[in-house]
């Protein structure tokens, strides 16, 4: 956490120092332009970025992540294995705003995404040789049990810019600390087998999840200059 | 005061980020009792008193594929308890349409005669109840059972949740047949009917009344009591080790 902190102070100490070379930053932003191509927690992306205004440029770009994770879920006395995946990816427009002339590393940074895939799912399906009493069961007696959630749809970006959004010379890096708000979620249980009942909770786990809106971004960018 | 600034609304992230509730929160794990989908309840009395509880016996089966037979809990043992055991074949053996398997049963109570039934479970016959009469030892009694009817109310759903002590995060839904009587009223149960995955309607409960719920499977009997109120009951029953002990 302490580094965390850190890094904005790391930042702005570099801002001040590099002030009398930028005298002109405000030139230097409009009529701007470069290509950014992004890792961090949403994935990989690319971006186009335009200086419209002396402090405020605008990135067009898209962004996909695909990941997922081996038993994540468990239940006491239930033995099963769990699998997690989500697979994310959007479209979206953001200004970046640069507030302070002491600063020109500092961006405050707001505008929207349309996320066109944004579902997560847990899996559970119980382990090999399931047993009822002397009875072996097979994987379709069994059945597999699925949650799904999904917020597709239109999302709120708001968040900050670390080091300046565009560089003097042909390569840069900069940093995005934000979050989407997305829409409410639609959950869902799928299940067959004898674990078709659970397809009842559907409506719980839709509670459970309606204030998963979140989407926090920590994201490094590699932009290239266009001449 | 930018640097005050910048921390706050990390710090703001950062907590947004994890404010949310656990997805599993209060979602258990819901497990059917139907593997075995065709099942027979067989009902054993006393020919001589009806009313008579039969402690303890036991059922052999035979024919072809007798190995194809489970008591309703997956097990191979057959012990009836209070007079009542339910059978079936196993998933992999479900009678196809047009060709019922029959299998006989023996029915061993001790100090009553050894009595012979046969069972053909039919595709297009989920469950049946089958009535045994036995005579005790050394008398000949031939008279057919004749049970106490029903009396007939306002239909009433029995929504039953079987839980686990040892699991607290799975619930059954059983399938099974469901015997009452009038809470306290000492008489022996009487069949109620079949409940699908948890689900039955009954018309033999009074509004007002409270009554004594069982099923019975791997030989011990499993029991709940409730006031009937209303057109639809929730009611709870510990399901023991025989099913629990599955998951």
């Amino acid at each position: 956490m302490k580094k965390l902190f850190l890094l904005p102070l790391l930042v702005f100490a570099l801002g001040k120092s590099s002030k009398a070379q930028n005298a002109n930053w405000r030139d230097q932003v409009t009529n701007q332009k470069s290509l950014h191509f992004s890792v961090g927690t949403q994935g990989v992306g690319a971006e186009f970025a335009y200086g419209v205004l002396p402090k405020m440029s605008l990135r067009l770009g898209a962004n996909i992540i695909p990941v997922s994770a081996d038993n994540v879920f468990s239940v006491s006395g239930f033995n099963a294995n769990s699998k997690m995946s989500a697979n994310f990816s959007n479209i979206h427009l953001l200004a970046d705003f640069i507030p302070f002339k002491s600063a020109p590393g500092f961006r405050l940074v707001g505008g929207a995404g349309y996320f066109i895939n944004a579902k997560g799912n847990i899996a559970v399906q119980p382990k090999d040789n399931y047993t009822y009493g002397d009875i072996v069961l097979n994987n379709e007696e069994v059945g597999n049990l699925n949650m799904n959630v999904n917020w597709r749809g239109f999302a709120p970006y708001a968040g900050i810019g670390l080091l300046k959004p565009f560089s003097n010379r042909t390569f840069n890096v900069n940093l995005d600390l934000g979050t989407y708000f997305l829409k409410q979620p639609d959950a869902n249980i799928t299940a067959s087998g004898i674990l078709s009942g659970n397809t009842s909770q559907s409506a719980q786990l839709q509670q459970n999840l309606k204030g998963y809106r979140f989407l926090p971004v920590v994201q490094l960018n590699f932009n290239f200059r266009i001449q | 005061m930018i640097m005050e600034n910048i921390k706050k609304l990390l710090f703001v992230l950062l907590l947004l980020s994890g404010a949310c509730k656990k997805p599993t929160e209060d979602l258990k794990i819901v497990v059917d009792t139907n593997v075995i989908k065709y099942t027979a309840l067989i009902h054993v009395t006393d020919a001589s008193n009806p009313e008579a509880v039969l402690k303890s016996g036991t059922l052999s089966v035979s024919g072809d594929n007798a190995d194809d037979i489970y008591e309703i809990s997956g097990n191979k043992q057959f012990n009836i308890n209070n007079g009542v055991i339910t059978i079936g074949p196993g998933p992999a053996a479900v009678p196809l349409a047009g060709k019922p398997e029959t299998y006989s049963v023996q029915v061993k109570v001790p100090g009553y005669n050894t009595v012979s039934k046969s069972i053909s479970f039919a595709a297009d016959q989920k469950q049946q109840v089958v009535d045994v009469s036995l005579s005790k030892a050394g008398t000949v009694n031939s008279a057919p059972v004749i049970q106490k009817p029903l009396p007939v109310y306002d239909p009433v759903s029995l929504n039953f949740t079987g839980t686990c002590s040892s699991s607290p995060d799975l619930v059954i839904r059983p399938s099974m047949y469901v015997f009452f009587r009038e809470t306290g009223s000492g008489t022996v149960y009487q069949y109620l009917g079949y409940m699908e995955s948890g689900n039955m309607t009954a018309t033999a409960l009074k509004k007002g009344e409270t009554y004594d719920f069982q099923v019975t499977y791997d030989g011990q009997n499993y029991g709940t009591t409730q006031q009937i109120n209303n057109e639809s009951e929730s009611l709870t029953i510990n399901m023991g080790s025989a099913i629990c002990n599955n998951f």
